[in-house]
């Protein structure tokens, strides 16, 4: 057989395409190795005398993405006369080249791919023994449904959560796309679920600090902050909260309205306890020398002010990973007002401003100017006796989709903001409501139906990007073109919802690092393969679920959530699990292609 | 009527300049953004709809190129970096030269080498000729008066004859502008009074370009501004003064002061323009077509000699002064000669006009949609395809 290897370079950093093509050169049988461009498109004629010429009968396009070059390819080896189904593609994106020795992953793809055999067969790492526990990282909802998957399953679970509650952005949302469910009714009874499984080991207010050790019997360092409320025997009573002299913007409302420094993060938390925010604490801050008031108030004596940070160690066999995203900072987009004109909001804020269990009881309502007595300034404040907008826009694609900011889609914007344009239809009665969008991704279950019915309820859907947000006399106004109209309009407006698009956590790179799971360009945690193994990662025994693997909806989270338990239960039952395939040099890999190939 | 496609199109676009054209996912950002787009003329966005989908027919009967100055606003805000600014630009750039007749200026913006060999050849041709005429019945050491060997007055008699020469290819070229873009739309009919009104606006938009100067930056207005009037006022003292410019070699400042105020006008503008050219000051001049380059180069070059032929006339270097004129002779005539009709320069024809046509165009299109209103056809509105 005689092949020719076609190298695209896509400027990734890390991949030495001059090592990968040298290598290629010296493969067996491999007669031609060029690069190749996307752009001028490749020539099927000119490439079918080219495969003529040097007599290939196989072809291996070698990319990020090469599936972009196949048609061209395929119809030159129809062309040259050539089996137009010898074109091979050598994804190096696809196939977790995302680790550390790029290079070398990318020549062993090429090598596979030289010898059709699938990357993902001949990369198969070897057997470890595994502990039994499992350490599941960020407890939203996706790391919420990966726990009590396989706590059900009768299997030990340490739950690790950054925030003083479990529940991620879930329990910030007030209704569901599309069914218009009550968030906080799925969320919270798992949430109680996972705080009374006698499986689960819950550590809130916790971070992991180091991870050591190997796929099957990994050591982590989790570091428990000093909530310096005594959980036992806290019973939620919230006199502290009431002598509390410290308000700062709540976390939990997005900054839309304020809690106290020792705070319950809502309602509904797990666990159901107060905790001190030490940053804020006068007490703390002060080195105890003033307030205090709290632990003096607290009539179940369970505040300890002095409490230490701690750390302990844990053995597990398999890391979930759960982490989850944040928004992106709208006030990066000058053109959208966020931050200068008062009644512009994102959507995490919109979402607590309309909820019932916000800070105006789901209500929507534009902010007042208040004077604020404490800090003696002049303040935009959203309160439930505000006055309710007139009319609102909702700004789709915000940071999503452009080169600017993320290239990606963020994938949840357009229901999110369909179901706003319904809640804002149902609680304000006649005004209008505008959803400027670019393309309508409605692409899941019964999402079409929901976009579709959302029109139907009068919602002006305006197809074309919003361009600006301006103020002019006291009125802001939205300037877009209507593509459909072939006009450029430009709507008053008394509100202004940014769906704003979704980036990596904060974090989540560190936690890579750590754990030597391989980020892709944008900063996500990137799977171990695109389509046939998307919950694990390079790192064996570490799986991710939800959106810190790529943005995604609360069905997808919970369904990747579940499959991981799968796979975390799979290699429990069988006492093994598989080592990590980073661990896996060039030639090992060259060696099982060669027996894959014989069998 | 049904729609010719060309599937080309694009492809033959970039050969104009344009680079990510099929980049476009239409979000509108760009028409949003910019200040002259305002109904019906809603652009760039639906050029480049226009564009992707290959539509030849209706790309050149557009005026919308012709109402972009390129402030570049569209392209700094584009979410898929397709550079509609440079799309519009290139646009503008095939626009000439399918009003063009003579397929040279198709020849010229596909091939840049052409354009330099043409101005070369021109140039040498001039050279030649004006030297054979000018050694033939003068003296090389005379700048002015009897024996000159440039006389002004002879000068002066070739100047009208080659405006007229090139008056008429670019009335030929502006009256196909027309016909693409009014005459041959068999959708509209332009009111006749239209017309009257609409003529009154041509001197005012060339003379203030007042567009322009809605683009927000008043910077680039001004430069453009001035390198148009110094050329307006050069132009009319070569064409009706030549004689009392040339005249020396005292200064006479009631003459010469215009002529030099439009000399400072002219070299400074080019050399401003060429600096924001290589510096990519901004987003309009950050790509720059070859064309661009031998326009600026060729004014530069032209400007330059024109003054240094003044300045030794002066002084009395009369021999060094007649080379020197002779230099620029060989600069203008290719530069007038290729840039009016074929090349950049015939924007200062094509802009007031599209003007122009685009008033026409409106109201056209009121027209039409009162008439489908009075004849009582339900949601008359102009109809709108993108």
């Amino acid at each position: 057989m005689r092949i020719g290897v076609f190298l695209r370079q896509s400027g990734r950093e890390g991949i030495n395409y001059e090592a990968v093509a040298n290598y290629a050169r010296n493969l067996p049988e491999v007669e031609l190795v060029r690069e190749v461009n996307e752009r001028p498109r490749p020539d099927p004629l000119a490439l079918a005398e080219e495969i003529r010429g040097a007599g290939l009968d196989r072809i291996v396009l070698a990319a990020d993405c090469p599936g972009r070059l196949k048609p061209a390819f395929t119809r030159a080896m129809a062309l040259a006369g050539r089996d137009p189904t010898e074109v091979r593609l050598a994804s190096f994106r696809e196939h977790g080249g995302g680790g550390a020795n790029l290079t070398e992953r990318a020549q062993a793809i090429v090598a596979c791919a030289t010898r059709g055999v699938p990357f993902s067969l001949a990369a198969e790492s070897r057997l470890m023994p595994v502990n039994r526990a499992t350490l599941v990282i960020g407890g939203g909802v996706g790391g919420i449904q990966a726990a009590l998957e396989i706590a059900d399953a009768g299997q030990k679970v340490y739950l690790v959560e950054r925030s003083g509650t479990i529940g991620g952005h879930m329990a910030m949302f007030d209704k569901t796309f599309p069914t218009l469910d009550c968030a906080a009714c799925i969320l919270t009874p798992k949430m109680v679920a996972v705080g009374q499984h006698e499986c689960i080991e819950l550590m809130t207010y916790s971070e992991v600090q180091q991870i050591t050790g190997e796929p099957g019997a990994y050591r982590a360092t989790i570091l428990k902050k000093a909530r310096r409320v005594d959980p036992k025997a806290c019973v939620s009573c919230g006199v502290c909260a009431e002598v509390c002299p410290t308000r700062v913007p709540s976390e939990f409302d997005c900054g839309i309205a304020e809690r106290k420094a020792v705070y319950m993060p809502f309602p509904q938390a797990v666990p159901n306890v107060y905790l001190i925010d030490e940053t804020q604490c006068t007490y703390v801050q002060s080195g105890g020398k003033r307030c205090g008031a709290c632990a003096k108030k607290c009539p179940k004596g369970c505040i300890n002010l002095d409490q230490r940070d701690e750390t302990i160690e844990v053995e597990v066999g398999n890391i979930v990973l759960a982490v989850g995203y944040d928004m992106l900072d709208a006030s990066k987009i000058a053109a959208f007002g966020y931050g200068k004109l008062p009644n512009v909001l994102t959507s995490l804020e919109f979402e607590r401003l309309t909820n019932a269990s916000g800070p105006t009881g789901g209500r929507i309502v534009t902010k007042t100017r208040q004077f604020n007595k404490r800090r003696k300034v002049e303040e935009w404040v959203l309160s439930a006796d505000g006055e309710p907008p007139r009319s609102v826009a909702i700004i789709h694609c915000v940071g999503s989709r452009d080169a600017r900011y993320n290239s990606y889609c963020s994938r949840v914007c357009c229901m999110y903001s369909l179901k706003f344009a319904h809640l804002v239809k149902e609680k304000l009665e006649g005004a209008p409501c505008y959803e400027f969008y670019i393309d309508m991704r409605a692409f899941g279950k019964g999402y079409e139906e929901f976009a579709e019915r959302i029109k139907a309820e009068g919602t002006f859907v305006v197809r074309g990007r919003t361009a600006a947000v301006i103020e002019r006399d006291g009125q802001m106004y939205v300037k877009g073109e209507d593509m459909v109209h072939d006009s450029v309009v430009e709507f008053p407006v008394d509100m202004v919802i940014l769906a704003v698009g979704l980036v990596p956590a904060a974090g989540t790179r560190r936690l890579a690092e750590m754990l030597r799971v391989p980020v892709d360009r944008d900063g996500w945690l990137q799977e171990l393969d695109y389509n046939g193994d998307p919950t694990e990662t390079e790192r064996g025994g570490v799986f991710v679920a939800g959106a810190c693997h790529a943005p995604k909806d609360i069905p997808d989270t919970v369904a990747q959530a579940s499959a991981v338990a799968a796979g975390v239960l799979k290699s429990i039952s069988r006492g093994k699990t598989l080592g990590s395939r980073a661990d896996l040099d060039l030639s090992t890999i060259e060696a099982r292609a060669r027996t894959l190939r014989l069998a | 009527m049904a729609i010719r496609v060309n599937p080309k199109l694009i492809d033959e676009i970039e050969r104009y300049g344009a680079e990510d054209v099929s980049n476009c996912y239409h979000c509108g950002n760009c028409s949003a953004v910019c200040p002259h787009s305002k109904d019906p003329f809603v652009f760039p966005r639906r050029s480049m709809r226009m564009l992707q989908m290959g539509l030849e027919s209706k790309l050149l009967s557009s005026l919308e190129p012709w109402l972009c100055y390129y402030c570049g606003q569209c392209s700094e805000q584009c979410p898929r970096e397709a550079e509609p600014g440079e799309t519009m630009m290139s646009l503008r750039r095939w626009l000439t030269s399918r009003y063009d007749f003579t397929g040279i200026s198709r020849l010229f913006y596909r091939s840049w080498k052409a354009e330099v060999v043409a101005v070369i050849v021109l140039a040498i041709l001039t050279g030649l000729g004006f030297a054979f005429y000018g050694l033939s019945q003068g003296d090389i050491r005379v700048y002015d008066g009897p024996g000159a060997f440039l006389p002004s007055a002879r000068v002066h008699l070739f100047d009208w004859g080659m405006a007229a020469v090139l008056t008429l290819l670019l009335a030929v070229n502006s009256v196909r502008m027309w016909w693409f873009t009014v005459g041959s739309r068999k959708d509209i009919a332009v009111p006749l009074l239209s017309y009257l009104k609409g003529v009154v606006t041509l001197p005012f938009h060339f003379f203030t370009q007042k567009r322009y100067a809605q683009c927000g930056e008043k910077g680039p207005w001004l430069l453009h501004l001035a390198l148009m009037l110094s050329y307006v006022v050069m132009f009319t003292l070569i064409m009706f003064f030549l004689h009392e410019v040339q005249a020396g070699p005292q200064i006479n400042w009631s003459v010469h002061a215009f002529g030099y105020a439009a000399s400072a006008g002219l070299i400074g503008a080019t050399i401003l323009m060429l600096r924001g050219r290589v510096k990519k000051t901004r987003p309009g001049t950050k790509h720059s077509h070859e064309t661009d380059w031998i326009f600026l180069v060729l004014l530069l070059y032209v400007g330059t000699t024109g003054v240094v032929q003044h300045v030794l006339h002066r002084t009395g270097f009369e021999l060094a002064a007649n080379v020197a004129y002779l230099a620029h002779m060989m600069g203008v005539v290719p530069m007038l000669v290729l840039e009016v009709p074929f090349g950049k320069w015939s924007h200062l024809a094509y802009r007031p006009l599209a003007m122009f046509f685009s008033e026409l165009v409106a109201d056209g299109l009121r027209a039409r949609a009162g008439a489908a209103q009075q004849a009582g056809v339900p949601g008359a509105q102009p109809a709108r395809v993108f």
